[in-house]
């Protein structure tokens, strides 16, 4: 057996040491998106078997989800469906690297706005604009899914962003449900005061739930839709009139919160409104699962606090169409994947989803059996303005937008909030 | 003759051979090259994960690329520059983050030498105190990160009720939603986490010094601050300078910390440089996220050598 000496060892090393420099080296992004420059192509087709990962953030729809995977499942014979669960911050933050090499997520849910935008871009989802699950939808809630001519993903869910409402303490407040303009929605919050409730409960310690107060905030003082796409653009500013007066407006708020909002969780919050102590729980109607579970039994309505100071409010409410559904262009099982979003899609499922959960579908043809969303149904009818804050594509800008509201709340002055958050959306146009 | 001594020839050469290959075995430069392949894996592994990953974050850095497509530009310093003069989250982070490190430091040093001080000696009632303040060392930083959450919980929380059930209800606040205060307690966290560790550290170093320099201290009429001075600080300064050095580490990495109990993403008041760099990677800014990672590797490098240039707590030599 020949020797080698240390200087040889070394040498040997050395050149390993190169050549990992050489491959570190190796530019970032060197593989094409899938779809490229012909555009998504659909899933492939096949037989219906294997296993198929689907990857979201809903957690506490884990048990709906696995029944309807056993359901699934019976239909079609060796096929297997897990569940790839993240929390929704880290889904929002990560998803798209999880998912991208179809490692998990050959079936995915994205939310809406920049994740769906990004994952778009990336290439990751499929064309299902000829699939058979697209004409089960409601045709006015499928363009959160679209991009350009494709159906990339399908918007499974139909959620409130506005504030949940304890009916029972409204009527013994004598408090009326739909103020028409801002000063009855901050004297229907002077009345539910004075009966002895913490009139709204607000998670202000946390930015994701606590910024859905924006939406309602925001979708009628704005002068235009695209409100939020346009401060991103520069093409509207927080230092307008208009979005100072709506951060005047949360500062009306301040005496109807509870003691310190602005440190408040967001399960602290849910107590507060589910033990009776708090009237309203400002998050939205994708929590209402939640407050139940935590013992809630009284009647849940929704309220929409109308900032309109003339009674002539565009819009009644806000809602979102998100947990939007796509199968993965890299998936090597697409077949199976796209079987399981058809599956998801037919009314007969995705109402068992909706009222297990108690969460709207987009799906037609579907009979809400669940109490608290047939109450609620009336608000799928209404004029309601598509959640505004998931239009930012950058979630520094969004954070910083929102956070101007909360600095309003912890007793920052509108306009100097507002600078701040100008400053930040300056620096990233 | 001649066949005899082609003959000796003969039988001397294998010997000479012999001779040489042992000399070969002995030189202190040549080893079995069989002996090389056992830091290969390690070797290996670090180049992988380690090596690999820095120098990607170089090139990175030196690029807008968004994490996912295929192309990208690539804009030399701009990153770097961008981060220091054109970022108020970034500038915000890396001020929070230093305030951090130097709060922390300072207390979890105290404080764990204070421990240690107390719980030196090894009796029965001093080994459980220890175990009880190390415990918290054993926890993982996510169940730390909500246990302290709903401790600060100003509704439900543990520190509002106590303050509430003394009476001291003026003294009741938001905590973390207190964007002057949020960062001290967090802080107060990362210390209650970490200084039992410490505290060890400091104990070890404690029970090292021999029990003689005390004798003769106080033979010498030393008095007791007089005895920390001249003999118990001087043989805990190695101590203190590992203690000093795993803190800054520690603190400007309490990612974890941080994410569980602010929140993801946190908001600005407890922003730090390696959340701001999580945001960062999450907003797709791959290239900006790795010009930060660099920036902050170079910042713990700093602070770190500042730390021991300033403080000098290694003796020469060791």
């Amino acid at each position: 057996m020949s020797q080698i000496s240390r200087r040889q060892a070394m040498a040997v090393l050395g050149a390993l040491g190169l050549g990992a420099t050489a491959a570190a080296c190796a530019g970032p992004g060197g593989s094409t998106a899938p779809g490229g420059a012909t555009g998504p192509s659909a899933p492939a087709t096949g037989a219906v078997t294997g296993r198929v990962s689907f990857a979201h953030w809903r957690g506490e729809d884990k048990a709906v989800f696995d029944e309807l995977i056993k359901r699934f499942a019976a239909m079609n014979d060796g096929v297997e469906v897990a569940q790839d669960i993240s929390t929704s911050n880290d889904y929002n933050a990560q998803g798209l690297q999880k998912v991208r090499g179809a490692a998990i997520g050959d079936a995915f849910a994205t939310f809406r706005g920049a994740q769906f935008n990004n994952f778009s871009e990336a290439g990751i989802y499929t064309e299902l604009k000829n699939s058979k699950a697209v004409g089960n939808y409601q045709k006015g809630l499928l363009t959160a899914g679209q991009s350009g001519d494709s159906q990339l993903g399908l918007p499974y869910q139909v959620v409130f962003p506005m504030p949940m409402a304890n009916t029972d303490l409204f009527d013994k407040a004598g408090a009326e449900l739909a103020p028409k303009d801002w000063d009855a929605f901050l004297g229907m919050c002077e009345k539910l005061a004075a009966s002895g409730v913490i009139p709204i409960s607000w998670p202000g310690g946390d930015v994701g739930n606590g910024g859905q107060l924006f939406n309602c905030m925001i979708a009628n003082n704005a002068p235009v839709d695209d409100m939020c796409a346009q401060i991103e653009q520069g093409k509207l500013k927080c230092t307008d009139d208009w979005f100072i007066r709506m951060l005047n407006q949360y500062k009306d708020l301040v005496p109807y919160l509870q003691p310190n909002a602005t440190g408040t969780a967001v399960e602290p919050a849910q107590n507060l409104f589910s033990q009776g102590k708090a009237a309203m729980l400002a998050t939205g109607s994708y929590h209402i699962a939640a407050v139940r579970n935590l013992g809630a039994t009284f009647p849940i309505e929704l309220v929409f606090p109308n900032t309109s100071t003339d009674g002539n409010a565009k819009y009644e409410g806000a809602y979102n169409a998100t947990f939007i559904l796509g199968v993965n262009s890299a998936s090597k099982n697409q077949a199976a994947a796209a079987a399981w979003i058809d599956f998801l899609s037919e009314p007969a499922n995705a109402g068992y989803y909706a009222n297990q959960t108690a969460q709207h579908v987009s799906v037609k043809d579907v009979e809400y059996t669940n109490a608290d969303l047939k109450r609620l149904s009336p608000w799928l009818d209404k004029k309601t303005a598509l959640a505004a804050r998931f239009q930012f594509q950058n979630l520094d800008v969004r954070n910083a937008v929102e956070a101007s509201a909360t600095a309003v709340i912890s007793g920052t002055s509108p306009e100097q909030a507002a600078e701040a958050a100008q400053k930040i959306v300056d620096e990233r146009l | 003759m001649s066949t005899h001594t082609g003959t000796a020839a003969k039988r001397k050469a294998p010997d000479s051979t012999t001779e040489a290959e042992s000399k070969k075995r002995r030189s202190p430069t040549r080893v079995n090259p069989a002996l090389y392949l056992f830091p290969l894996p390690a070797v290996a592994i670090i180049a992988v994960f380690l090596v690999m990953p820095t120098l990607q974050a170089f090139q990175y850095a030196i690029t807008d690329w968004n994490g996912f497509s295929a192309a990208f530009n690539y804009v030399g310093v701009d990153n770097f520059v961008r981060a220091f003069t054109k970022d108020s989250l970034f500038t915000n982070a890396l001020t929070n983050n230093l305030k951090f490190v130097l709060l922390v430091v300072i207390a979890q040093t105290l404080f764990s030498l204070l421990l240690a001080l107390l719980l030196t000696r090894n009796s029965r009632g001093n080994v459980v105190l220890r175990a009880l303040f190390f415990f918290p060392t054993i926890l993982s930083s996510v169940s730390v990160a909500f246990i302290w959450k709903f401790i600060y919980d100003p509704n439900f929380g543990l520190a509002n009720s106590a303050l509430g059930a003394i009476g001291l209800d003026g003294l009741q606040g938001s905590y973390l939603g207190n964007n002057s205060q949020a960062l001290y307690w967090v802080a107060v966290t990362q210390v209650w986490f970490h200084a039992g560790q410490m505290m060890v550290v400091y104990i070890a170093g404690l029970q090292a010094i021999p029990r003689e320099l005390y004798e003769a201290a106080e033979m010498d009429g030393a008095n007791k601050w007089q005895q920390f001075k001249s003999i118990t600080w001087p043989f805990v300064a190695p101590a203190t300078s590992i203690v000093v050095a795993y803190t800054t580490v520690q603190s400007f990495k309490a990612f974890d910390l941080i994410l569980g109990i602010a929140g993801n993403p946190p908001k600005g008041s407890l922003d730090i440089l390696s959340t701001r760099i999580y945001s960062t990677f999450a907003n797709s800014e791959f290239g900006y996220a790795a010009a930060q990672s660099i920036i902050f590797m170079g910042m713990i490098a700093l602070v770190t050598w500042l730390q021991r240039r300033l403080l000098r707590l290694t003796p020469k030599g060791e």
